[in-house]
């Protein structure tokens, strides 16, 4: 798996659990995902037809200020996630920034259940992706004046800030890399250069154009040293309009906001690929 | 194998063309003429053997440089410069010196009364203690044998020519001596200096045979280069396929 799933596959399936299970029965469900996102699911015998859904997440904020509570603008976005099927509950549980009210009588019987159903378990990309996506969506706007060169900083993960740089015709995306142990560094780097091959191959000519440096990009310069000091260089990705038409997006925003998590993942895989053929071999 | 690179002192040719790295060969290929052999006959047909070798395989056609010469021609003709041959006689010289090494015999503890230990690991006596070799195949590659009169100790050093292959050869490495107890002869811990190391005693030349213990070490060598070679060439393949898979989101 090269990526990872928009939905949350524990909760989809749970969700579809009460969907197609015709016997009533009480839920009480906390789920943690990423380390710091949490799902509470909550369904009574006395309501057999509803559930409820409360998301506690991370917010993504710039580096100045730290959101608390989701702007209007995500509640807008997840309303919209199935206007018949879910309802925003207002206050949100105790604890958790969004509660759902999910009517599964309205959901059809049909194939369509299962993509709703999907639909609603990526709530939390829906969330995520609300404020990046407002950022690519103007990435078309040709307004250049000295202030839009500047580095806007973000944060989803507190020790893993990635930058964003609105320049003309294009967005670029930083990542600086940081990863804790030394061995983990150097299968990172390895991947990132494959990465930077196959972007410059033909056959990804319309994909971003990915480079890795071990010194800070010229767009980040000026910025505070602490978060320019990194172990595993600067991966940067050119993000051009055609990236962001249409359906992709969504993909695009939810791909950058995994990156570091995709590079983390894909570290661990590889060691653990390492052990299996080093013990198959050794059996 | 016969081949100058010009590092010597000789002066370079006029004609010199420098190395040319042909993927997929361990080799490295360098063009010159006849006269650079000095008229060694044996040197020659070797060499022309090998190109017309080369020419048949597969170098043909994917280097032009390659494809221009003649094979019936005396000159210009190929040096090879052959990993593998540079390795047989790596292997080779540490084969003969742990034949001559390997002439224990059981010798209890000079110092302390029913004491039975390996020498090569207790110093205790400098007069049963011989000379260590050290084989090098060059800076990163090199093989310590240390003899004593009921034990040697052999420790090597493997080629490490990036961060990626150190890793690799830590891990593997490690992974070997933390199983030491399946290969008997593996020391849990190498010499410092060195990736890692065996130890043989008397006992165990008595249960086993000695040119098949020799043969392990050596196959051991061969292996272990081969082993780190595609472990990471598959996991830059891996990498690969996962940069492919990402990349493809955007497209």
């Amino acid at each position: 798996m090269a990526f990872f799933e928009r939905a949350s596959p524990a909760l989809k399936h749970i969700l579809l659990q009460l969907y197609r299970d015709d016997k009533p029965f009480a839920v009480d469900h906390h789920l943690h995902e990423f380390g710091s996102l949490q799902y509470h699911i909550q369904s009574y015998a006395s309501e057999p037809h509803h559930a409820y859904l409360s998301v506690s997440t991370p917010l993504l904020s710039t580096g100045s200020s730290i959101l608390c509570e989701l702007p209007s603008s995500t509640m807008e976005t997840v309303t919209r996630i199935c206007p018949e099927v879910v309802e925003i509950v207002d206050p949100p549980r105790t604890g958790y920034q969004l509660t759902l009210k999910l009517s599964f009588a309205k959901i059809p019987r049909k194939k369509d259940a299962a993509k709703i159903i999907t639909e609603i378990a990526s709530v939390h990309t829906v969330i995520l992706s609300s404020q990046l996506r407002e950022l690519l969506e103007n990435v078309n706007d040709q307004e250049i004046t000295q202030g839009t060169y500047k580095p806007i900083k973000l944060v989803y993960h507190q020790r893993e800030p990635f930058y964003v740089v609105k320049q003309p015709e294009k967005l670029t995306a930083v990542f600086p890399i940081r990863i804790k142990e030394d061995s983990d560094v150097v299968i990172a780097k390895a991947f990132f250069q494959e990465l930077v091959d196959v972007g410059s191959s033909g056959r990804f000519a319309k994909a971003p154009a990915c480079y890795w440096s071990a010194i800070p990009p010229a767009e980040l310069r000026g910025e505070s040293m602490q978060d320019l000091s990194t172990n595993g260089g600067f991966v940067s990705f050119e993000i051009m309009a055609r990236h962001v038409e249409g359906k992709k997006l969504e993909k695009t925003v939810w791909n950058l906001l995994n990156f570091n998590a995709l590079v983390k993942y894909h570290v661990k895989c590889t060691k653990g690929f390492v052990q299996r053929r080093m013990r198959s071999r050794f059996g | 194998m016969w081949a100058s690179d010009g590092s010597s002192g000789a002066p370079i040719p006029s004609n010199w063309i420098p190395p040319i790295h042909v993927s997929g060969f361990d080799s490295c290929i360098l063009v010159g003429r006849a006269e650079d052999c000095s008229g060694n006959i044996a040197i020659l047909r070797s060499l022309v053997r090998i190109r017309q070798l080369f020419l048949n395989v597969k170098l043909k056609g994917e280097n032009p440089l390659l494809s221009q010469l003649d094979p019936l021609s005396s000159t210009p003709f190929l040096f090879v410069l052959s990993m593998a041959s540079s390795l047989r006689l790596y292997l080779t010289c540490i084969r003969n010196t742990l034949e001559a090494a390997m002439c224990l015999q059981n010798f209890p503890c000079q110092e302390v009364e029913r004491h039975n230990k390996p020498e090569v690991e207790m110093k205790t006596s400098p007069e049963l203690l011989l000379n260590p070799v050290v084989i090098c195949r060059n800076e990163a590659e090199k093989c310590l044998i240390e003899t004593s009169i009921n034990s040697l100790r052999i420790s090597l050093k493997v080629k490490q020519a990036d961060e990626l292959e150190n890793i690799l050869t830590k891990k593997f490495l490690r992974f070997l001596s933390m199983r030491a107890e399946a290969f008997q002869v593996l020391r849990r811990k190498p010499v410092q200096g060195y990736d890692i190391s065996f130890l043989i005693t008397n006992y165990h030349c008595e249960e086993m045979q000695k040119h098949k213990l020799i043969d392990f070490i050596v196959q051991f060598m061969e292996d272990i280069d081969k082993e780190i070679s595609e472990l990471k060439l598959s996991m830059n393949t891996r990498g690969r396929l996962v940069a492919t898979e990402f990349l493809k989101q955007f497209i």
